[in-house]
Protein backbone atom coordinates (compact mmCIF):
# COMPACT_ATOMS: atom_id res chain seq x y z
CA UNK A 1 0.00 0.00 0.00
CA UNK A 2 1.11 3.22 -0.81
CA UNK A 3 2.07 5.94 2.05
CA UNK A 4 -0.85 8.50 2.52
CA UNK A 5 1.29 11.42 1.67
CA UNK A 6 2.15 9.37 -2.07
CA UNK A 7 -2.15 9.02 -2.16
CA UNK A 8 -2.86 12.30 -2.09
CA UNK A 9 -0.41 13.32 -5.02
CA UNK A 10 -2.01 10.91 -7.01
CA UNK A 11 -5.57 11.22 -6.61
CA UNK A 12 -5.46 15.47 -6.67
CA UNK A 13 -2.64 15.34 -9.93
CA UNK A 14 -5.45 11.94 -11.52
CA UNK A 15 -8.28 14.38 -10.37
CA UNK A 16 -6.69 17.83 -11.82
CA UNK A 17 -5.85 16.13 -15.38
CA UNK A 18 -9.63 14.48 -15.34
CA UNK A 19 -11.09 17.78 -14.42
CA UNK A 20 -8.92 19.54 -17.14
CA UNK A 21 -9.71 17.69 -19.96
CA UNK A 22 -13.67 17.95 -19.27
CA UNK A 23 -12.98 21.80 -19.20
CA UNK A 24 -11.51 21.34 -22.80
CA UNK A 25 -13.75 19.07 -24.22
CA UNK A 26 -16.42 21.60 -23.05
CA UNK A 27 -14.78 24.70 -24.42
CA UNK A 28 -14.53 22.68 -28.09
CA UNK A 29 -17.77 21.82 -27.89
CA UNK A 30 -19.21 25.16 -27.21
CA UNK A 31 -17.44 26.67 -30.02
CA UNK A 32 -18.97 27.45 -33.18
CA UNK A 33 -18.29 25.06 -36.07
CA UNK A 34 -17.24 27.50 -38.60
CA UNK A 35 -13.89 28.00 -37.17
CA UNK A 36 -13.03 24.35 -38.25
CA UNK A 37 -14.55 24.74 -41.93
CA UNK A 38 -10.76 23.38 -42.94
CA UNK A 39 -11.75 20.08 -41.44
CA UNK A 40 -13.30 18.08 -43.51
CA UNK A 41 -15.50 16.00 -41.56
CA UNK A 42 -17.01 18.78 -39.17
CA UNK A 43 -20.01 20.64 -40.30
CA UNK A 44 -19.06 22.28 -44.01
CA UNK A 45 -20.80 25.16 -45.26
CA UNK A 46 -18.63 26.50 -47.72
CA UNK A 47 -19.03 25.59 -51.16
CA UNK A 48 -17.09 22.23 -52.28
CA UNK A 49 -17.07 22.70 -56.14
CA UNK A 50 -13.67 24.03 -56.81
CA UNK A 51 -12.47 20.91 -54.89
CA UNK A 52 -14.21 18.69 -56.83
CA UNK A 53 -13.32 19.99 -60.07
CA UNK A 54 -9.68 20.00 -59.15
CA UNK A 55 -10.23 16.16 -58.13
CA UNK A 56 -11.70 15.35 -60.59
CA UNK A 57 -13.83 12.88 -57.65
CA UNK A 58 -16.99 13.51 -55.99
CA UNK A 59 -18.60 10.96 -53.26
CA UNK A 60 -22.05 10.05 -53.48
CA UNK A 61 -23.68 7.95 -50.89
CA UNK A 62 -26.48 5.07 -51.57
CA UNK A 63 -27.99 2.50 -49.82
CA UNK A 64 -26.81 -0.47 -52.02
CA UNK A 65 -29.82 -2.68 -51.26
CA UNK A 66 -32.01 0.01 -52.63
CA UNK A 67 -33.19 -2.00 -55.93
CA UNK A 68 -33.49 -1.07 -58.70
CA UNK A 69 -31.98 2.55 -58.01
CA UNK A 70 -28.61 1.32 -56.52
CA UNK A 71 -27.61 -2.11 -55.79
CA UNK A 72 -25.13 -4.45 -56.15
CA UNK A 73 -24.71 -7.11 -59.09
CA UNK A 74 -23.73 -10.80 -58.54
CA UNK A 75 -20.16 -10.28 -59.22
CA UNK A 76 -20.35 -6.99 -56.47
CA UNK A 77 -20.65 -4.38 -58.94
CA UNK A 78 -23.14 -1.47 -58.15
CA UNK A 79 -25.38 -1.02 -61.11
CA UNK A 80 -29.00 0.46 -61.15
CA UNK A 81 -31.39 3.67 -62.85
CA UNK A 82 -29.20 6.17 -60.29
CA UNK A 83 -26.22 4.53 -60.85
CA UNK A 84 -26.23 4.85 -64.09
CA UNK A 85 -27.49 8.32 -64.19
CA UNK A 86 -24.83 9.70 -61.85
CA UNK A 87 -21.95 8.43 -63.65
CA UNK A 88 -23.07 9.66 -66.96
CA UNK A 89 -23.98 13.17 -65.41
CA UNK A 90 -20.57 13.67 -63.63
CA UNK A 91 -18.81 12.10 -66.18
CA UNK A 92 -20.12 14.29 -68.90
CA UNK A 93 -18.02 17.08 -66.48
CA UNK A 94 -15.10 15.34 -66.44
CA UNK A 95 -15.73 13.80 -62.88
CA UNK A 96 -15.41 10.72 -61.67
CA UNK A 97 -17.79 8.93 -58.98
CA UNK A 98 -16.88 7.42 -56.05
CA UNK A 99 -19.56 5.41 -54.86
CA UNK A 100 -19.84 5.19 -50.79
CA UNK A 101 -22.24 2.91 -48.98
CA UNK A 102 -24.27 4.25 -46.22
CA UNK A 103 -27.03 3.55 -43.66
CA UNK A 104 -29.89 5.16 -44.93
CA UNK A 105 -31.24 6.61 -41.32
CA UNK A 106 -27.73 8.15 -41.81
CA UNK A 107 -27.87 10.04 -44.88
CA UNK A 108 -28.16 13.48 -44.06
CA UNK A 109 -25.56 13.28 -40.99
CA UNK A 110 -23.21 11.48 -43.94
CA UNK A 111 -23.77 14.39 -46.22
CA UNK A 112 -23.72 17.57 -43.51
CA UNK A 113 -20.44 16.32 -41.71
CA UNK A 114 -18.98 15.92 -45.54
CA UNK A 115 -18.34 12.04 -45.59
CA UNK A 116 -20.05 12.46 -49.25
CA UNK A 117 -21.05 15.04 -51.09
CA UNK A 118 -24.60 14.39 -52.36
CA UNK A 119 -27.05 11.68 -51.83
CA UNK A 120 -28.44 10.16 -55.59
CA UNK A 121 -30.36 7.43 -54.79
CA UNK A 122 -33.88 7.31 -55.40
CA UNK A 123 -34.53 10.12 -52.49
CA UNK A 124 -37.55 11.68 -52.51
CA UNK A 125 -37.89 15.22 -52.52
CA UNK A 126 -40.13 16.32 -49.15
CA UNK A 127 -40.68 19.29 -47.47
CA UNK A 128 -38.57 18.03 -43.86
CA UNK A 129 -35.74 17.38 -46.25
CA UNK A 130 -35.34 20.32 -47.76
CA UNK A 131 -34.69 22.03 -44.20
CA UNK A 132 -31.70 19.93 -43.96
CA UNK A 133 -30.56 19.16 -47.59
CA UNK A 134 -30.79 21.66 -51.16
CA UNK A 135 -32.26 19.21 -54.18
CA UNK A 136 -31.66 19.46 -57.30
CA UNK A 137 -34.79 19.39 -59.65
CA UNK A 138 -36.36 16.26 -59.80
CA UNK A 139 -35.07 13.84 -62.52
CA UNK A 140 -37.98 11.30 -61.68
CA UNK A 141 -41.07 10.84 -60.37
CA UNK A 142 -43.07 8.28 -58.45
CA UNK A 143 -45.87 7.66 -56.48
CA UNK A 144 -46.57 5.44 -53.43
CA UNK A 145 -48.34 2.37 -54.04
CA UNK A 146 -49.95 0.00 -51.87
CA UNK A 147 -48.99 -3.80 -52.45
CA UNK A 148 -51.37 -6.70 -51.45
CA UNK A 149 -51.76 -10.63 -51.77
CA UNK A 150 -54.24 -10.81 -54.53
CA UNK A 151 -56.33 -13.39 -52.35
CA UNK A 152 -57.30 -10.84 -49.51
CA UNK A 153 -58.85 -9.55 -51.98
CA UNK A 154 -58.08 -5.40 -50.87
CA UNK A 155 -58.11 -3.09 -54.08
CA UNK A 156 -58.30 -0.26 -52.53
CA UNK A 157 -56.78 2.16 -49.10
CA UNK A 158 -60.24 2.04 -48.39
CA UNK A 159 -60.15 -1.80 -47.77
CA UNK A 160 -57.20 -1.75 -45.33
CA UNK A 161 -59.91 -0.76 -42.57
CA UNK A 162 -57.97 -2.41 -39.23
CA UNK A 163 -55.64 -4.42 -41.75
CA UNK A 164 -51.92 -4.16 -40.82
CA UNK A 165 -49.58 -1.75 -42.94
CA UNK A 166 -46.15 -2.01 -43.27
CA UNK A 167 -43.22 0.26 -44.61
CA UNK A 168 -39.49 1.25 -44.53
CA UNK A 169 -38.75 3.44 -41.55
CA UNK A 170 -37.61 6.90 -42.54
CA UNK A 171 -38.92 6.53 -46.23
CA UNK A 172 -40.55 8.98 -48.28
CA UNK A 173 -43.74 6.40 -47.94
CA UNK A 174 -43.54 6.83 -44.43
CA UNK A 175 -43.40 10.37 -44.09
CA UNK A 176 -46.72 11.07 -46.36
CA UNK A 177 -48.45 8.23 -44.17
CA UNK A 178 -48.45 10.45 -41.25
CA UNK A 179 -48.18 13.80 -43.34
CA UNK A 180 -51.78 13.16 -45.37
CA UNK A 181 -53.66 10.61 -42.17
CA UNK A 182 -57.03 11.05 -44.38
CA UNK A 183 -55.42 9.02 -47.27
CA UNK A 184 -54.27 5.52 -45.45
CA UNK A 185 -53.51 6.71 -42.02
CA UNK A 186 -57.33 6.30 -41.23
CA UNK A 187 -58.11 2.99 -42.06
CA UNK A 188 -54.92 1.21 -41.16
CA UNK A 189 -55.52 -0.80 -37.60
CA UNK A 190 -54.31 1.05 -34.48
CA UNK A 191 -53.88 3.89 -37.02
CA UNK A 192 -50.20 2.67 -36.88
CA UNK A 193 -47.24 1.16 -39.45
CA UNK A 194 -45.56 -1.64 -38.51
CA UNK A 195 -41.70 0.07 -39.99
CA UNK A 196 -38.85 -2.33 -41.26
CA UNK A 197 -35.07 -1.54 -41.99
CA UNK A 198 -35.23 -3.15 -45.50
CA UNK A 199 -38.10 -3.60 -48.23
CA UNK A 200 -37.22 -7.11 -48.83
CA UNK A 201 -37.97 -7.94 -45.07
CA UNK A 202 -41.17 -6.45 -45.69
CA UNK A 203 -42.70 -8.24 -48.46
CA UNK A 204 -41.08 -11.30 -46.20
CA UNK A 205 -43.73 -10.52 -43.90
CA UNK A 206 -46.33 -9.82 -46.61
CA UNK A 207 -45.73 -13.50 -48.30
CA UNK A 208 -46.31 -15.03 -44.33
CA UNK A 209 -49.20 -13.11 -43.74
CA UNK A 210 -47.74 -11.19 -40.83
CA UNK A 211 -48.99 -7.52 -42.71
CA UNK A 212 -51.84 -7.18 -45.15
CA UNK A 213 -50.66 -4.30 -47.04
CA UNK A 214 -47.25 -2.99 -47.82
CA UNK A 215 -46.62 0.88 -48.83
CA UNK A 216 -43.80 1.30 -51.18
CA UNK A 217 -42.34 3.38 -54.02
CA UNK A 218 -44.06 2.27 -56.98
CA UNK A 219 -40.54 1.29 -58.58
CA UNK A 220 -39.57 -0.80 -56.32
CA UNK A 221 -42.98 -2.56 -55.77
CA UNK A 222 -42.72 -3.19 -59.90
CA UNK A 223 -39.55 -4.49 -59.55
CA UNK A 224 -40.15 -6.90 -56.98
CA UNK A 225 -43.33 -8.76 -58.03
CA UNK A 226 -42.07 -8.92 -61.64
CA UNK A 227 -39.59 -10.82 -59.77
CA UNK A 228 -41.69 -13.01 -57.66
CA UNK A 229 -42.20 -16.66 -58.83
CA UNK A 230 -45.54 -15.56 -59.48
CA UNK A 231 -46.12 -12.32 -60.13
CA UNK A 232 -49.95 -12.57 -60.41
CA UNK A 233 -50.13 -12.99 -56.73
CA UNK A 234 -50.12 -9.47 -56.04
CA UNK A 235 -52.06 -6.68 -56.07
CA UNK A 236 -50.73 -3.10 -56.80
CA UNK A 237 -52.91 -0.37 -55.66
CA UNK A 238 -52.51 3.76 -56.45
CA UNK A 239 -53.93 5.68 -54.40
CA UNK A 240 -54.51 9.47 -53.56
CA UNK A 241 -50.71 10.08 -52.30
CA UNK A 242 -49.42 12.64 -54.20
CA UNK A 243 -46.28 12.12 -57.30
CA UNK A 244 -43.36 12.09 -54.98
CA UNK A 245 -40.42 14.05 -57.34
CA UNK A 246 -36.94 12.41 -57.32
CA UNK A 247 -34.25 14.21 -56.94
CA UNK A 248 -30.11 14.59 -55.64
CA UNK A 249 -29.46 16.07 -52.23
CA UNK A 250 -26.93 18.39 -51.94
CA UNK A 251 -25.41 20.31 -49.14
CA UNK A 252 -27.20 23.85 -48.79
CA UNK A 253 -23.94 25.62 -49.42
CA UNK A 254 -22.77 23.82 -52.45
CA UNK A 255 -24.50 25.82 -54.44
CA UNK A 256 -22.06 25.49 -57.62
CA UNK A 257 -22.22 21.89 -57.88
CA UNK A 258 -25.88 21.76 -57.80
CA UNK A 259 -26.14 24.18 -60.41
CA UNK A 260 -23.65 21.84 -62.66
CA UNK A 261 -25.91 18.87 -61.88
CA UNK A 262 -28.85 20.87 -63.10
CA UNK A 263 -27.72 22.27 -66.50
CA UNK A 264 -26.54 18.03 -67.20
CA UNK A 265 -29.96 17.20 -65.94
CA UNK A 266 -32.02 19.27 -68.66
CA UNK A 267 -29.54 18.55 -71.26
CA UNK A 268 -30.32 14.41 -70.24
CA UNK A 269 -34.31 15.27 -70.48
CA UNK A 270 -33.70 16.87 -73.31
CA UNK A 271 -31.71 14.24 -75.84
CA UNK A 272 -34.00 11.46 -74.31
CA UNK A 273 -30.81 9.76 -72.36
CA UNK A 274 -33.15 10.18 -69.02
CA UNK A 275 -36.09 8.28 -71.16
CA UNK A 276 -33.85 5.43 -72.39
CA UNK A 277 -32.46 4.22 -68.89
CA UNK A 278 -36.07 4.73 -67.48
CA UNK A 279 -36.51 2.47 -70.22
CA UNK A 280 -33.82 0.04 -69.19
CA UNK A 281 -34.51 -0.28 -65.44
CA UNK A 282 -38.54 0.74 -64.80
CA UNK A 283 -39.31 -0.89 -68.00
CA UNK A 284 -41.81 2.51 -68.54
CA UNK B 1 -27.68 -24.99 -54.83
CA UNK B 2 -25.88 -22.95 -57.96
CA UNK B 3 -27.68 -19.98 -56.34
CA UNK B 4 -25.75 -19.92 -53.42
CA UNK B 5 -22.47 -20.41 -55.76
CA UNK B 6 -23.10 -17.70 -57.26
CA UNK B 7 -23.79 -15.51 -54.18
CA UNK B 8 -20.54 -16.60 -52.34
CA UNK B 9 -17.82 -14.73 -53.56
CA UNK B 10 -20.03 -11.58 -52.29
CA UNK B 11 -20.47 -13.03 -48.88
CA UNK B 12 -16.56 -13.99 -48.61
CA UNK B 13 -15.99 -10.25 -49.56
CA UNK B 14 -18.07 -9.46 -46.72
CA UNK B 15 -16.43 -11.84 -44.57
CA UNK B 16 -13.18 -10.21 -45.26
CA UNK B 17 -14.21 -6.91 -43.15
CA UNK B 18 -16.03 -9.55 -40.33
CA UNK B 19 -13.00 -10.93 -39.88
CA UNK B 20 -10.89 -8.00 -39.96
CA UNK B 21 -13.36 -6.42 -37.21
CA UNK B 22 -13.01 -9.32 -35.26
CA UNK B 23 -9.38 -10.00 -34.89
CA UNK B 24 -8.74 -6.06 -34.66
CA UNK B 25 -10.86 -6.49 -31.68
CA UNK B 26 -9.54 -9.43 -30.31
CA UNK B 27 -5.73 -7.77 -30.60
CA UNK B 28 -6.75 -4.65 -29.05
CA UNK B 29 -9.09 -5.45 -26.51
CA UNK B 30 -7.40 -8.16 -24.08
CA UNK B 31 -4.22 -6.12 -23.81
CA UNK B 32 -6.74 -3.14 -22.99
CA UNK B 33 -8.82 -5.54 -20.78
CA UNK B 34 -5.74 -6.56 -18.63
CA UNK B 35 -5.24 -3.42 -18.04
CA UNK B 36 -8.53 -0.90 -17.00
CA UNK B 37 -9.13 -4.75 -14.82
CA UNK B 38 -5.60 -3.71 -12.62
CA UNK B 39 -7.23 -0.31 -12.61
CA UNK B 40 -9.91 -1.60 -11.02
CA UNK B 41 -7.86 -2.56 -8.42
CA UNK B 42 -5.64 0.55 -8.04
CA UNK B 43 -5.19 2.23 -4.46
CA UNK B 44 -6.46 5.65 -5.94
CA UNK B 45 -9.61 5.89 -5.72
CA UNK B 46 -9.66 8.71 -8.68
CA UNK B 47 -8.38 6.05 -10.76
CA UNK B 48 -11.06 3.30 -9.83
CA UNK B 49 -13.53 6.28 -9.97
CA UNK B 50 -12.65 7.09 -13.66
CA UNK B 51 -12.34 3.39 -15.06
CA UNK B 52 -15.68 2.60 -13.00
CA UNK B 53 -17.32 5.71 -14.73
CA UNK B 54 -15.87 4.26 -18.44
CA UNK B 55 -17.02 0.23 -17.26
CA UNK B 56 -20.64 2.00 -16.49
CA UNK B 57 -20.51 3.72 -19.96
CA UNK B 58 -19.07 1.23 -22.17
CA UNK B 59 -21.76 -1.46 -20.58
CA UNK B 60 -24.49 0.83 -20.18
CA UNK B 61 -25.11 1.91 -23.43
CA UNK B 62 -25.75 -0.26 -26.37
CA UNK B 63 -22.77 -0.84 -28.78
CA UNK B 64 -25.18 0.26 -32.18
CA UNK B 65 -25.07 3.90 -30.05
CA UNK B 66 -21.58 3.98 -29.41
CA UNK B 67 -20.57 3.39 -32.94
CA UNK B 68 -22.80 6.32 -33.85
CA UNK B 69 -21.19 8.26 -31.14
CA UNK B 70 -17.79 7.68 -32.38
CA UNK B 71 -18.26 8.07 -36.41
CA UNK B 72 -20.76 11.05 -36.62
CA UNK B 73 -20.76 12.45 -33.41
CA UNK B 74 -17.00 12.89 -33.10
CA UNK B 75 -16.70 13.83 -36.59
CA UNK B 76 -19.37 16.52 -36.00
CA UNK B 77 -16.73 18.34 -32.82
CA UNK B 78 -13.84 17.64 -35.72
CA UNK B 79 -12.23 14.71 -34.01
CA UNK B 80 -12.34 12.55 -37.32
CA UNK B 81 -11.56 8.91 -37.92
CA UNK B 82 -11.99 6.80 -41.19
CA UNK B 83 -15.22 4.56 -41.03
CA UNK B 84 -13.01 1.67 -40.32
CA UNK B 85 -10.62 3.16 -37.81
CA UNK B 86 -14.01 4.21 -36.20
CA UNK B 87 -15.46 0.89 -35.89
CA UNK B 88 -12.06 -0.89 -34.42
CA UNK B 89 -11.95 1.98 -31.96
CA UNK B 90 -15.63 1.24 -30.78
CA UNK B 91 -15.16 -2.24 -30.66
CA UNK B 92 -12.03 -2.50 -28.81
CA UNK B 93 -13.22 0.29 -26.08
CA UNK B 94 -16.64 -1.60 -26.01
CA UNK B 95 -15.33 -4.86 -25.37
CA UNK B 96 -12.23 -3.93 -22.81
CA UNK B 97 -14.98 -3.03 -20.83
CA UNK B 98 -16.68 -6.19 -20.38
CA UNK B 99 -13.18 -8.22 -20.27
CA UNK B 100 -12.06 -5.88 -17.68
CA UNK B 101 -14.87 -7.12 -15.96
CA UNK B 102 -14.39 -10.66 -16.50
CA UNK B 103 -9.95 -10.20 -15.92
CA UNK B 104 -11.27 -8.76 -12.70
CA UNK B 105 -13.48 -11.48 -11.27
CA UNK B 106 -10.42 -13.75 -12.60
CA UNK B 107 -7.59 -11.77 -10.44
CA UNK B 108 -10.04 -11.70 -7.43
CA UNK B 109 -10.46 -15.25 -7.43
CA UNK B 110 -6.63 -15.87 -6.24
CA UNK B 111 -5.99 -15.68 -2.38
CA UNK B 112 -4.68 -13.01 -1.36
CA UNK B 113 -2.10 -14.85 0.29
CA UNK B 114 -0.34 -15.65 -2.52
CA UNK B 115 0.50 -12.20 -3.03
CA UNK B 116 2.17 -12.12 0.33
CA UNK B 117 4.07 -15.85 -0.18
CA UNK B 118 5.51 -14.39 -3.34
CA UNK B 119 6.54 -11.35 -1.30
CA UNK B 120 8.41 -13.69 1.22
CA UNK B 121 10.03 -15.42 -1.40
CA UNK B 122 11.49 -12.05 -2.92
CA UNK B 123 9.79 -11.78 -5.92
CA UNK B 124 9.24 -8.63 -7.48
CA UNK B 125 5.48 -7.01 -8.01
CA UNK B 126 6.25 -7.22 -11.56
CA UNK B 127 7.40 -10.71 -11.48
CA UNK B 128 4.44 -11.51 -9.18
CA UNK B 129 2.07 -10.68 -11.55
CA UNK B 130 3.28 -11.90 -14.48
CA UNK B 131 4.84 -15.21 -13.54
CA UNK B 132 2.25 -16.41 -10.60
CA UNK B 133 -1.30 -14.48 -10.64
CA UNK B 134 -1.49 -13.69 -14.42
CA UNK B 135 -0.94 -17.50 -15.98
CA UNK B 136 -3.58 -18.64 -13.15
CA UNK B 137 -5.86 -15.94 -14.33
CA UNK B 138 -5.52 -16.91 -18.11
CA UNK B 139 -6.96 -20.72 -16.99
CA UNK B 140 -9.72 -18.89 -14.70
CA UNK B 141 -11.10 -16.95 -17.36
CA UNK B 142 -11.17 -18.79 -20.46
CA UNK B 143 -14.67 -19.81 -20.31
CA UNK B 144 -16.34 -16.54 -19.91
CA UNK B 145 -13.77 -14.64 -22.29
CA UNK B 146 -14.95 -17.86 -24.97
CA UNK B 147 -18.08 -16.30 -24.20
CA UNK B 148 -17.52 -12.55 -25.24
CA UNK B 149 -15.47 -13.78 -28.30
CA UNK B 150 -18.60 -15.41 -29.65
CA UNK B 151 -20.65 -12.57 -28.88
CA UNK B 152 -18.14 -10.49 -31.13
CA UNK B 153 -18.61 -12.61 -33.90
CA UNK B 154 -22.39 -11.77 -34.47
CA UNK B 155 -21.68 -8.20 -33.09
CA UNK B 156 -19.46 -7.63 -36.02
CA UNK B 157 -22.80 -6.87 -38.10
CA UNK B 158 -23.35 -4.30 -36.31
CA UNK B 159 -20.76 -1.88 -38.64
CA UNK B 160 -23.68 -1.67 -41.15
CA UNK B 161 -25.01 1.86 -39.20
CA UNK B 162 -21.66 3.23 -40.53
CA UNK B 163 -21.68 2.00 -44.10
CA UNK B 164 -19.08 -0.86 -43.52
CA UNK B 165 -20.03 -3.95 -45.61
CA UNK B 166 -19.76 -6.89 -43.56
CA UNK B 167 -20.90 -10.01 -44.29
CA UNK B 168 -24.50 -9.47 -42.92
CA UNK B 169 -24.83 -6.26 -44.77
CA UNK B 170 -23.72 -8.30 -48.20
CA UNK B 171 -26.51 -11.20 -47.68
CA UNK B 172 -29.41 -8.09 -47.38
CA UNK B 173 -27.92 -7.23 -51.23
CA UNK B 174 -28.08 -10.01 -51.91
CA UNK B 175 -31.74 -10.52 -50.40
CA UNK B 176 -33.47 -7.90 -51.83
CA UNK B 177 -31.72 -8.10 -55.11
CA UNK B 178 -32.97 -11.60 -55.90
CA UNK B 179 -35.79 -11.45 -53.97
CA UNK B 180 -35.30 -14.29 -51.32
CA UNK B 181 -34.38 -15.20 -48.31
CA UNK B 182 -31.92 -17.29 -49.40
CA UNK B 183 -28.52 -15.58 -48.67
CA UNK B 184 -29.49 -15.22 -44.81
CA UNK B 185 -29.55 -18.89 -44.53
CA UNK B 186 -26.20 -18.74 -45.63
CA UNK B 187 -25.19 -16.25 -43.86
CA UNK B 188 -26.35 -18.03 -40.80
CA UNK B 189 -24.37 -21.11 -41.63
CA UNK B 190 -20.93 -19.11 -41.91
CA UNK B 191 -21.68 -17.38 -38.65
CA UNK B 192 -22.17 -20.59 -36.99
CA UNK B 193 -19.08 -22.22 -38.45
CA UNK B 194 -17.24 -19.42 -37.48
CA UNK B 195 -18.56 -19.56 -33.76
CA UNK B 196 -18.01 -23.60 -34.15
CA UNK B 197 -14.27 -23.00 -34.89
CA UNK B 198 -14.01 -20.14 -32.19
CA UNK B 199 -15.42 -22.74 -29.75
CA UNK B 200 -13.23 -25.97 -30.69
CA UNK B 201 -10.24 -23.55 -30.26
CA UNK B 202 -11.15 -22.16 -26.48
CA UNK B 203 -11.95 -25.87 -25.43
CA UNK B 204 -8.77 -27.04 -27.45
CA UNK B 205 -6.97 -23.96 -24.94
CA UNK B 206 -9.01 -25.05 -21.94
CA UNK B 207 -7.62 -28.74 -22.01
CA UNK B 208 -3.77 -27.12 -22.51
CA UNK B 209 -3.99 -24.74 -19.94
CA UNK B 210 -5.84 -27.83 -17.50
CA UNK B 211 -2.85 -29.95 -17.80
CA UNK B 212 -0.93 -27.90 -14.74
CA UNK B 213 -4.02 -27.79 -12.63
Amino acid sequence: MPSLKKKIIVNSIVGLVFLAILIWAGLALSRPTQTKTSDNQTTIETDEWSRIKKSKQITIGLDDTFVPMGFRDKNGKLVGFDVDMANAVFKSMGIKVKWQPIDWSMKETELNTGNIDAIWNGYTITAARKKQVAFSTPYHKATQVLVTLKKNNINSFADMKDKVLGDQTASSGDEGFNKYPKVLKQYVKDNTVVGYDTFDKAFNDLNAGRIDGLLIDEDYARYYVAHQSNPNDYTVTVGDFPTDHTGVGFRKSDKSLRKAVDKELAIFEKDGRLQKLSTKWFGK
Amino acid sequence: MSYLATILPSLLSGLKMTLGIFFLTIIGSVPLGIIVSLGLKSPYFTIRWLINGYIWIMRGTPLLLQLIFIYYGLGMIGVTFPRFEAAIIAFIINYAAYLAEIFRGGLQAIPVGQYDAAKVLGFNKFQTFFKIILPQVIKIVVPSFGNEVINLVKDTSLVYVIGLGDMLRAGNIAASRDVTLMPYLLVGLIYLLMTAIVTLLLRRSEKVLNTWR
